[in-house]
């Protein structure tokens, strides 16, 4: 539908030869705040009198639907402003909707989107377009309980998406790792895997038990990224996988994600299905979830730090669900982001939202209805704010918070998420017979164009 | 030779004006939304698409990708596969349907409303009825897990998401045989019965009358629901998203996946993609009129 929507809007925009009018009033606050001479009572104000934000994010989890309809639409109508929560299905409808009305020759103020909740490829997709309000993130009152240093090495999530420099222009929101879980009544804790290859054992052992989501979604993405740092055939994980495309270089690329994905290909008939030479890969977290509450499966892997507590919660986890350290040292861990587009109809209202979300009071009551780690730094926080975060928390089950921090690992790089993906569809998916370096040389040209 | 009068004229000249007005709604919608919709959809799978920096029209290339992969043509096949046999089966059961509604039976008039069901119920909530129903997480699995027919639910065979497509297929003919019962059973209300029994008082069996007198009756009703059903079935998208077996997707998830990459390019692919659907459908459609038409000529029928 957003596909319709999108030609007839880029239809209209080809026919109109009228050039569209820039809305002058809100480029000029734009210059304003960004240039730091408005104040926030200004950004208040303006807010209070476009009335209206329009959040776009992933509408496919009912608890944070809840939090937004009942917590964050009253608390910002107490700040004057309306919140007209948007649900997508995938993030990146909202970037297509942006870039189609930016096409269509509609500047700041006059747009529909005000702001997204997004990461990584999307992010880097706005930006790629210059399709982003500015460098907003550092400059609203609750900007201090993020680590804006970039001399302190824990400011890294904050100032880089996926390895792409957020230039400030998104703030961050929520922190994730991700986690494995299993049901621990099907499977014993002691057999649990924590490298791929106890998993390729436990599933010679079980086949057919275990699947992840299938790349080009982040999740399956994030799944093959972890088997490709554990595979590193230098042995220096994640570290050659924060330079971008251009610096890495399509050989070096092939060089260093052949075995990893050659380990994905070998444990491909032992997975969900794979018996009958037909490997099942659930299309998105809900799937996953669904095969996991079912039994068709003993072990999923999602963002997720609270998954389990959650998940228990509103049963969508099997009774008997337990996270676990997999793989070991290679646990992915990132953030999401809320962005503002450069065509944003009200953008003094999406700052005024994007400084509540900061704030600790809705970090804490996110936490709480929808089991989503803060996305502020505990560093930054009073004693009284952690201990509110603390027992907001769902709680880990089956693992500690040392074991999750001893096993971190960082995003891969956004341009080399894109080649990973490209080479997994082809080389797994479609299982075509070139070789690796052809089949990664291939992406990355085609990725240039 | 008389001179039509003026007012005959203006009369006849104010008739085609109120024809052209009533055109007008339908032919514009047409023009515009679909007209201008498949023009753009063309270019764009020519490679103008300067929104996203790309604009390299008239590029052949995309074409040439996709027709030249393996993949494309093993996705075709799938696509046809699906829509032919589920619109054959449909046809079947329609017919066989169509027949028995116009005797008489107890209960006829309850049995009218009740095969018009489907008919009412979106497609979507037909394919949650078969993921809930024939899942392997499903209820006949759970139940069966339940009184120890299979060890547990991922034990019990699967029907779904399978490149047998049981699961599309099953969703199709569901929804569609009403479509094809409908549409048939309003042709053979409009033949009457005479006919048939005509040729039984003159000694036909009943295989003679069904495919010597019923048949050719009914053929344009065959022809027109069979038509709708299966250009439906060859553009659909939900039924083999969800139910389908993964790679190699029909032509429309394909389309799909290549929009919904976070690779704009790939979108130029995507349209090409919904360019080769179009063409295949409107030729396969086109030639199977072109086919009915010379058969209802050769007939005598116009």
């Amino acid at each position: 539908m957003n596909k319709f929507m999108m030609g007839l809007t880029v239809t209209a925009g080809l026919l109109s030869s009228v050039a569209h009018a820039e809305d002058a009033e809100a480029n000029a606050f734009r210059e304003a705040f960004l240039g730091g001479e408005a104040s926030w009572e200004d950004v208040s104000a303006r807010a209070e009198s476009e009335g209206t934000v329009n959040l776009y994010y992933w509408g496919g989890s009912d608890p944070i639907n809840i939090w937004m309809d009942q917590v964050v639409a009253t608390d910002l109508a107490k700040l004057g402003v309306t919140l007209n929560p948007v649900r997508i299905t995938g993030t990146k409808d909202a970037i297509d909707l942006v870039l189609a009305e930016m096409g269509s020759g509609k500047g700041l103020g006059e747009g529909s989107v005000d702001a997204i909740w997004l990461n990584g490829e999307n992010f880097a997709t706005l930006k790629r377009q210059d399709a982003l309000f500015g460098a907003f993130a550092d400059k609203m009152p609750n900007s201090d309980f993020i680590e804006w240093n970039a001399e302190d090495p824990r400011s890294l999530l904050n100032l880089r998406d996926f390895g792409v420099e957020t230039g400030n222009a998104e703030v961050p929101w929520s922190g994730e790792q991700y986690v494995c879980a299993a049901n621990t009544a099907r499977v014993d804790r002691a057999d649990l895997p924590s490298t791929f290859a106890e998993l390729k054992a436990y599933l010679e052992a079980n086949p057919g038990k275990f699947t992840y989501v299938k790349p080009p979604h982040y999740i399956g993405n994030t799944f093959v990224q972890a088997a490709i740092y554990a595979h590193n055939p230098d042995g220096t994980g994640a570290e050659p996988f924060q330079q971008s495309i251009d610096d890495l270089g399509a050989e070096e690329m092939a060089r260093l994600i052949t075995p990893g994905l050659e380990y994905l290909k070998s444990i491909e008939p032992l997975l969900l299905g794979g018996q009958s030479g037909n490997a099942r890969y659930p299309e998105d977290n809900g799937a996953l979830d669904g095969m996991f509450l079912n039994g068709e499966v003993d072990m999923a892997c999602k963002f997720g730090l609270y998954a389990v507590a959650t998940g228990l919660n509103n049963g969508t986890y099997p009774e008997g669900a337990e996270a676990f350290v997999f793989p070991e040292g290679n646990m992915i861990k990132n953030k999401n982001y809320l962005a503002i587009p450069a065509n944003a109809p009200n953008p003094a209202a999406a700052l005024v939202m994007a400084n509540y979300m900061t704030s600790v009071e809705a970090q804490v009551s996110k936490l709480k209805y929808t089991g989503m780690p803060p996305g502020v730094d505990p560093w930054k926080l009073s004693e009284a704010e952690v201990t509110a975060l603390t027992e907001a928390s769902p709680g880990l089950i089956g693992v500690s918070q040392a074991d999750l921090d001893a096993n971190t690992a960082p995003d891969t790089n956004a341009t080399l998420v894109d080649v990973i993906e490209a080479t997994w569809l082809e080389y797994i998916e479609r299982d075509s017979a070139d070789d690796l370096s052809v089949i990664v040389s291939r992406a990355v040209d085609n990725l240039a164009k | 030779m008389t001179q039509p009068n003026t007012t005959e004229l203006a009369r006849h000249r104010r008739e085609r004006m109120m024809m052209w007005l009533q055109l007008t709604p339908v032919l514009l919608v047409l023009s515009v939304l679909f007209g201008g919709a498949l023009i753009l959809a063309v270019m764009q799978s020519l490679g103008f698409a300067p929104w996203f920096g790309v604009n390299t029209f008239p590029d052949f290339s995309y074409f040439g990708a996709l027709w030249g992969s393996w993949s494309f043509w093993q996705s075709l096949g799938l696509t046809l596969y699906y829509a032919i046999v589920s619109t054959v089966i449909a046809l079947v059961m329609g017919i066989f349907l169509a027949l028995a509604m116009v005797r008489m039976f107890p209960c006829k008039t309850l049995y009218k409303y009740l095969y018009k069901l489907p008919l009412m119920i979106p497609y979507t909530v037909g394919i949650a009825l078969a993921v809930i129903m024939l899942g392997n997480g499903g209820m006949i699995s759970r139940l069966s897990a339940f009184f120890g027919f299979i060890g547990d639910p991922s034990e019990f065979p699967q029907i779904l998401k399978t490149h047998y497509g049981w699961g599309v297929i099953a969703v199709y003919v569901w929804k569609q045989t009403p479509f094809v019962t409908l549409t048939i059973y309003a042709v053979l209300l409009g033949v009457g019965r005479e006919t048939e029994e005509a040729a039984s008082i003159l000694g036909a069996s009943k295989r003679q009358i069904f495919f010597q007198v019923t048949m050719p009756q009914i053929l344009p009703g065959i022809v027109s629901s069979t038509l709708i059903i299966f250009a439906f079935n060859i553009g659909a998208f939900e039924a083999p998203f969800i139910l389908g077996g993964g790679f190699p997707d029909t032509l429309p998830v394909v389309a799909w996946r290549y929009f919904n990459d976070a690779d704009y390019t790939l979108q130029l692919q995507g349209m090409a993609t919904v360019v080769s659907i179009a063409l295949i459908a409107s030729i396969i459609l086109y030639s199977y009129l072109a086919f009915y038409r010379r058969y209802e000529r050769r007939i005598g029928r116009n």
